[in-house]
């Protein structure tokens, strides 16, 4: 009795020693290791209040916000917008700085894209921030987009590494449109102390070009989002869909990040306030669409019978992926689509097309996390919900959309199928700056119909989800242990150049820290690849229509289901002639012009039909 | 009469445990008990390579489990196990007394993985005493008594540690959770401004009850809204959460989120049976040799 007693006594001390050691010793390790960033908003002086601005150029507005440090009780509040004409500065915007947030977001209309011009933002007498607001460079044969996803500030895994190595890359590149696709901000409490440091590290570059950033689940405040149109989140994870940050907070995100895109297509608020910025930029004759994957989406929690140890998470390789495409279930929604689909049909000054999102439209990964944790599906991937997936790829497949986006820490390019395998856009994932959570392209089974020569890994699948993919690159981590540095973890940056006389699409990933320019750099193995623009919609089943020629170039071609009387495709075709691709078996009417498609000049083709001419003049 | 409320109070202590150790059972067996903030790291690594396990016998080869995965679910027969203890324990059950601090030794493991999770926010630790201390105290009201002192100052250890580390997070000395913020919208309907005055009102509160347990005056009082403030909060999960649109309302989602919380509100409603006394019974009713009664005089 006495030595139960007294193990007893030996247990109750250790529970007590437990409780009150681990924590003090956990702190204790915190604080000399390398593990956590310190985010705190520096005090700058007066003349440099304003960190960084920016902005883009659409439809003849220009939209600058300039974001500020915080302003002192005292300070005023105007910030002013000038422009260089003839040697002088002209003000053309003034505007309050905005808290939280301080933001000051400018609007200019009737903005002469033609030339370049100098700005400076102003605020007081002392605090200036110069910039350049370049000339739309329409007449530029290839248009270069820098991506960029997962901007890591925490040392554990190179994310304290200078970002450097990019800001000089994007340079020699002569990068024309910035696209960081979302979590530029990972701290789910300080976004504005978070933003001034991706302001800092990035503004030199983004100063200079048009930019666009897509608030994506951290830079919102959460590890996951399903926005379910602004619902209040409860659950930790959120998977039960909605936001789980306060509207108000998500609203300064969204003010910092988005204000300065051109107008939105449908301005309307959602739950809790929150705004809606999808909308399209057109820049160098490509038309780009900017989505919202998120904010839409249904929560997957409570709706799709539970199949892992996360709502969000799908173990179970034996499940049936129809069970979770539950009827309801929203992606992109309607008035997204709906865009998507005038969008589609209008090639007013645009010879490509591209859509930009958080993330693509599968499950683009099989392990997760830094072990071998093999995931079946994740609906936290633009794969679920099926049918929402469907509408989207095949919303833009009707323009020949090519898909640029990030999120999932690896980089892939894949080919999405709807009704078969590649029947579908491309799409490129960047890879993260700074990786902190790793993930893999790994399928058990080697894939169909690959390259040859090409890893098992590529060729024809189906996701998680049923979804058919067919993967041309996975720029996979090492094996575990990963390292803690940058590219051992497979960080890096994306580009992709658009010809817009060829049409070719040319998908670089590069590992960080290395100089682009130098032909013994080397990118991850699969890249670079080049696809045609109309790859995007080439199905192997489809057989082909008679050649049109036509008296001018470069015309505006629609091709309609006489039967359904349904918009398969609307393309502005190569030089004067174009020869459409159709599904065999059905008659077309096909449409043309110079500038839209306002002419019928066949009604009855078919696949195997003959040759025309057409006039459009 | 002061017999029928040492059971009660006893009562208290064994279905704040079980209802501790069953939610957590449930997560383990249902959901993802989260120790991955613990496990994946190279440090766990490390110490896994002295021993001669590999990388793929600790993560698994992707194509199957490893020890992680295995071990993750079977923790919750521990779990489970120590449910039935807290029913079935009793003043001579040495044997099950030590099984019992020995789930106290795996909450606090626990705890400490949703402290790493958080980004060791010291917290995250502190608010989960009253759930790490619940199988303390059940061993210490059956092995020492419910009225001793080290049962009772381990229970206002647990109340302070459980009210203050709530605290800490509502009125902002570390980032306030999202749900907090979530949950008072959901339910109350505030918008954001009076949300964020409703939060730090409750998270002074929760530091003045904290006080309010050593000043004799206020001791019951203090007690008595921590039963009450304990019980809502750990009823808000559901409440605001749950839905009948969702498969099964939601409450396997939420419910175990309100049941793995009532420490929060079972001890001090323990506290508060100890403390109110009716009116004719004088305080030296307990041992008048106990600490408890010194704390009370």
């Amino acid at each position: 009795m006495k030595s139960t007693m007294k193990l007893l006594q030996t247990l109750l001390a250790c529970c007590f020693a437990l409780a009150i050691a681990i924590p003090a010793d956990a702190q204790q390790k915190q604080k000399g290791k390398k593990g956590r960033a310190v985010l705190t908003i520096p005090e700058v002086e007066k003349k440099d209040i304003i960190c960084f601005a920016l902005y883009t150029v659409h439809g003849g507005t220009l939209k600058l916000t300039a974001q500020l440090y915080p302003l002192a009780e005292d300070d005023p509040k105007a910030v002013r917008l000038e422009i260089e004409k003839d040697g002088e500065w002209v003000e053309v915007g003034k505007v309050d700085a905005i808290d939280p947030g301080w933001t000051a977001p400018f609007r200019v209309e009737n903005w002469d894209d033609s030339k370049e011009a100098k700005y400076r933002v102003r605020h007081g007498e002392e605090a200036t921030y110069e910039g350049i607001i370049r000339k739309n460079p329409i007449d530029k044969e290839e248009i270069v987009v820098a991506g960029f996803t997962g901007n890591s500030i925490q040392p554990a895994h190179g994310g304290d590494i200078s970002r450097e190595d990019i800001i000089e890359n994007v340079k020699k590149a002569d990068v024309d449109v910035l696209f960081f696709s979302g979590d530029q901000v990972y701290d789910h409490h300080k976004h504005y102390a978070a933003w001034l440091k991706f302001g800092r590290d990035f503004g030199e570059i983004i100063k200079d070009r048009p930019t666009l950033c897509l608030p994506d689940d951290h830079d919102a405040g959460q590890p996951n989002l399903w926005g379910e149109s602004g619902k209040i989140s409860t659950l930790s994870g959120a998977s039960d869909g909605g936001y789980s940050r306060p509207g108000e907070y998500v609203q300064e995100v969204e003010r910092a990040q988005t204000s300065h895109f051109p107008d939105p297509v449908s301005p309307q608020t959602i739950g809790q306030g929150i705004g809606v910025w999808f909308t399209n930029l057109n820049w160098g004759n490509v038309d780009f669409a900017i989505l919202e994957d998120r904010k839409f989406k249904t929560g997957p929690a409570g709706r799709v019978p539970k199949q892992g140890p996360r709502p969000d998470h799908i173990l179970n390789p034996e499940y049936d992926p129809a069970s979770v495409d539950v009827e309801g279930a929203v992606l992109l929604g309607d008035s997204q689509l709906d865009f998507l689909d005038s969008w589609a049909q209008d090639w007013t000054d645009a010879n490509m097309k591209v859509a930009l999102s958080a993330t693509i439209f599968c499950g683009g990964a099989h392990i997760h996390g830094s072990a071998n944790g093999r995931l079946h599906a994740d609906m936290d991937s633009n794969g679920w919900p099926q049918t929402g997936r469907n509408k989207a790829v095949s919303a833009l497949r009707k323009s020949f959309a090519f898909h640029f986006a990030g999120d999932q820490h690896l980089a892939t390019i894949f080919q999405h199928g709807v009704d078969e395998h590649r029947d579908a856009i491309w799409s490129f994932c960047v890879p993260s700056i700074a990786n902190l959570y790793l993930r893999w392209w790994q399928p058990i089974e080697p894939g169909a119909n690959r390259e040859d020569g090409a890893p098992d890994y590529t060729g024809d699948h189906l996701d998680g989800f049923d979804n058919k993919v067919t993967n041309f690159a996975a720029a996979n981590p090492e094996t575990n242990p990963a390292g803690n540095v940058l590219n051992t973890r497979s960080a890096g940056w994306g580009i992709i150049r658009l010809n817009t006389n060829t049409r070719d699409i040319t998908m670089e990933c590069w590992p960080r820290n290395v100089d682009i320019t130098d032909p013994a750099s080397e990118q991850y193995p699969g890249w670079p690849r080049t696809i045609s623009q109309f790859d995007n919609y080439n199905p192997p089943s489809w057989g082909q229509l008679g050649e049109l020629t036509f008296d001018v170039e470069n015309p505006v071609v629609q091709l309609v289901d006489a039967e359904s009387d349904e918009i398969l495709y609307t393309v502005r075709a190569k030089g004067k002639s174009f020869t459409p691709g159709a599904p065999k078996g059905k008659t077309f009417v096909v449409k043309a012009g110079k500038d839209a498609p306002d002419t019928v000049v066949s009604e009855g083709a078919k696949v195997g039909s003959d040759p025309q001419s057409v006039s459009l003049n | 009469m002061p017999e029928k409320r040492d059971q009660l109070m006893l009562l208290c202590l064994r279905l704040g445990a079980f209802f501790c150790f069953t939610g957590w059972a449930w997560v383990h067996f249902y959901w993802e008990a989260p120790y991955g903030a613990i496990l994946w790291q190279d440090d766990t690594y490390s110490l896994l390579g002295r021993f001669g396990i590999s990388w793929e016998e600790f993560v698994g080869t992707g194509a199957g489990d490893g020890w992680v995965q295995k071990w993750s679910g079977r923790i919750g027969w521990l779990y489970l196990a120590c449910a039935i203890l807290t029913l079935t324990v009793r003043k001579k059950s040495r044997i099950q007394m030590a099984g019992l601090l020995g789930g106290s030794v795996l909450l606090i493991i626990l705890s400490y993985a949703k402290f790493l999770k958080a980004q060791s926010q010291l917290p995250m630790f502190v608010e989960h005493g009253g759930q790490m201390l619940i199988p303390v105290l059940l061993v210490l009201a059956l092995a020492l008594g419910i009225r001793h002192r080290a049962t009772v100052i381990t229970a206002i250890v647990a109340f302070i540690a459980t009210f203050a580390g709530h605290g800490c997070y509502a009125v902002g000395l570390w980032p306030t959770p999202s749900t907090f913020y979530a949950m008072t919208t959901v339910i109350l309907d505030f918008d954001f401004q009076a949300t964020k005055i409703f939060l730090l009102v409750a998270g002074i509160l929760d530091f003045i009850i904290c006080i309010g347990l050593f000043i004799p005056a206020l001791r019951c009082a203090s007690a008595l809204y921590g039963f009450t403030w304990g019980l809502l909060t750990a009823l808000a999960r559901p409440v605001a959460g749950m839905s009948l649109s969702l498969n099964y309302w939601g409450a396997d989602q939420f419910l175990h989120e309100a049941v793995l919380r009532a420490p929060h509100f079972l001890i001090p409603l323990y506290l508060f049976l100890l403390w109110k006394q009716p009116a004719s019974a004088p305080a030296t009713e307990a041992n008048p040799d106990s600490p408890e009664a010194a704390i009370m005089s």
